[in-house]
């Protein structure tokens, strides 16, 4: 079974296009846990809780409001949010090729994988190769979910790997820049360079795992295994209970159909 | 992108990638689906108008990625008739309202293979034309169990004074339909009914019924979906197309045909596909024509 598509399209440039699909490229680790009451197991839901009233809100009384100044709102509707919302769009336009040294990795959001439709293969293939043969990387606009981001499109073994970045407007300015001044002494620096250059090694990712989730992941079986399991109580999906009188007649009926069975 | 361009009732329109193979296990092309539905027109039609639909889409066919579409899309022709229908107490959204042939088309034209609509009219969302069991087989259990508990509640409903319909799910279920047609039942009551009936039905045949969605519930049991009777719930409407592998059709059946499946015991019978449509709705009338227009009143509210 194929990776489930997360949304899927062509990549084109001047007169090509190819069929692709996005699938993931990342799966986390973590280890999710849910909230329950204590007394009896059951799944703890989220309520919306107006202060002012002192009881729950229902979803049609809830509204949008960003905080421009302490405590003054500017509303906000599904309408006019939507109005500034990209167009879902099928194709992932290529404008231009660059090299994907330049582009410094504190842009890179989140790897995606972009693996070909049906009869997409061989153009496909052809891309993956050029691609990594001249070194350059596609830049594209791509809208998902509703954002349009500015990605980068490489090639990573025989596949193409799509990475969103950040705009540039979200990478915050470095604060230490400015006690760049002062000298470095030849003798300190030769210093550091040689400690650095003891513990050189090729970089093998594989090398390091995260090793509190392998710690719950074991304590997990181990308490599978105890069969400590606890379960809540089974609820009706909705309160309240049917009108006495309908189930009354229900009752009276289902009397007569099985006894004309 | 192939392109046909074709006159409707005096509108054009523009059909794309007629030669799509929409139901490759089949050999089923999307030129297929529109000759389809232009053929089943006369049938469904009354059963969409005005109705909000949601269009299930499938682009390249029911093997790949679909979505469901709830607003018109923004690309309609301008006689697409639409309707604003409010969501849950907030925002109305546009829908769709296949009133006619044109429209029928161009939806299918979308690859909108499947048409859901709500029990209710855009201009009345509040108050459901009818009332629905979706019986819904769990795990080990089969169309078979579908059509028992169908029969039963036809018989059950019949002492309560309700005449109802049924129609396979095109899938795995079926759908018992009640007719109401009048203006005062609302979703609420639908609701508080068909649950009373399900729980009835889950006591008295507790191997074969469950009204509770929890899937462990359902093993080798028909769920009883109650909660379909709801102003934001969509039905599969009759006579639409199922994006399976085969090219199957949401059809009605009359009681005595259904009992006659369920005592042949072959639970493929229940099928049928969209080549024997016309002819058996032409032979035995729309089964689902009273469905529309019977006024019926729950009693014991």
């Amino acid at each position: 079974m194929a990776a489930q598509a997360l949304w899927s399209g062509t990549i084109s440039f001047s007169l090509v296009a190819i069929p692709v699909r996005l699938v993931k490229a990342i799966e986390p680790g973590r280890v999710s846990f849910h909230l329950l009451h204590s007394k009896d197991y059951s799944r703890l839901s989220r309520k919306m809780f107006c202060p002012g009233e002192g009881a729950m809100v229902p979803p049609d009384e809830i509204v949008r409001g960003y905080e421009i100044l302490p405590n003054k709102y500017i509303l906000m509707t599904d309408e006019e949010l939507e109005s500034v919302s990209p167009e879902r769009s099928r194709t992932i336009e290529i404008t231009e090729f660059i090299d994907m040294k330049d582009v410094d990795p504190i842009y890179y959001d989140h790897p995606y994988y972009l693996v070909p439709s049906k009869g997409g293969e061989k153009a496909y293939q052809l891309l993956v190769e050029v691609m990594r043969r001249t070194n350059k990387a596609g830049l594209a606009k791509f809208v998902l979910a509703e954002r349009e981001y500015l990605v980068a499109i490489k090639s990573r073994d025989n596949t193409l790997e799509l990475i969103t970045l950040h705009y540039h407007d979200e990478i915050l300015p470095d604060e230490n820049s400015a006690s760049k001044k002062g000298t470095i002494g030849a003798e300190e620096e030769s210093r550091m360079k040689k400690s650095i250059e003891q513990m050189i090694e090729d970089f093998d990712p594989a090398k390091y795992a995260d090793k509190r989730r392998k710690k719950l992941v074991d304590l997990l079986q181990t308490k599978v295994k105890e069969n400590a399991l606890v379960a809540a109580p089974v609820v009706e999906e909705e309160e309240g209970e049917s009108p006495a009188d309908l189930v009354a007649a229900l009752e009276e009926s289902m009397r007569k159909v099985k006894a004309n069975q | 992108m192939s392109r046909t361009f074709v006159d409707i009732r005096g509108q054009r329109l523009s059909l794309t990638n007629l030669e799509k193979d929409l139901y490759p296990f089949s050999g089923f092309t999307k030129a297929g689906v529109l000759e389809y539905y232009r053929g089943i027109a006369p049938y469904i039609l009354p059963h969409l108008k005005d109705r909000a639909l949601t269009l299930k889409r499938y682009p390249e066919g029911v093997d790949k990625d679909f979505f469901f579409e709830k607003r018109c899309p923004s690309h309609r022709p301008e006689w697409v008739k639409t309707a604003a229908v409010p969501q849950n107490g907030g925002k109305p959204i546009t829908f769709c309202l296949v009133n006619d042939l044109e429209t029928l088309i161009w939806v299918a034209n979308l690859a909108s293979l499947e048409l859901h609509v709500p029990l209710s009219r855009a201009g009345s969302p509040g108050t459901p034309d009818s009332m629905v069991f979706d019986l819904d087989p769990g795990e080990g259990a089969n169309i078979l169990h579908c059509s028992r508990v169908a029969l039963l509640l036809r018989d059950l409903l019949s002492e309560m004074g309700l005449e109802s319909y049924v129609k396979t799910s095109g899938q795995k279920g079926l759908h018992v339909f009640v007719p109401l047609n009048n203006k005062e039942t609302t979703f609420e009551d639908t609701k508080t009914f068909t649950k009373a009936v399900a729980g009835a039905m889950q006591k008295h045949y507790p191997d074969l019924v469950t009204a509770k969605m929890a899937k462990q519930e359902r093993i080798a049991r028909v769920f009883i979906n109650w909660s379909q009777n709801d102003a934001s719930k969509t039905m599969i409407c009759v006579y639409s197309l199922r994006a399976r592998e085969k090219p199957f059709v949401s059809f009605p059946l009359a009681w005595k045909e259904l009992e006659y499946l369920s005592s042949q015991g072959d639970p493929k019978r229940f099928h049928v596909f969209h080549t024997e449509v016309v002819r058996r709705v032409e032979e035995k009338g729309g089964l689902f024509q009273e469905v529309l227009v019977q006024e019926q009143k729950l009693p014991h509210l």
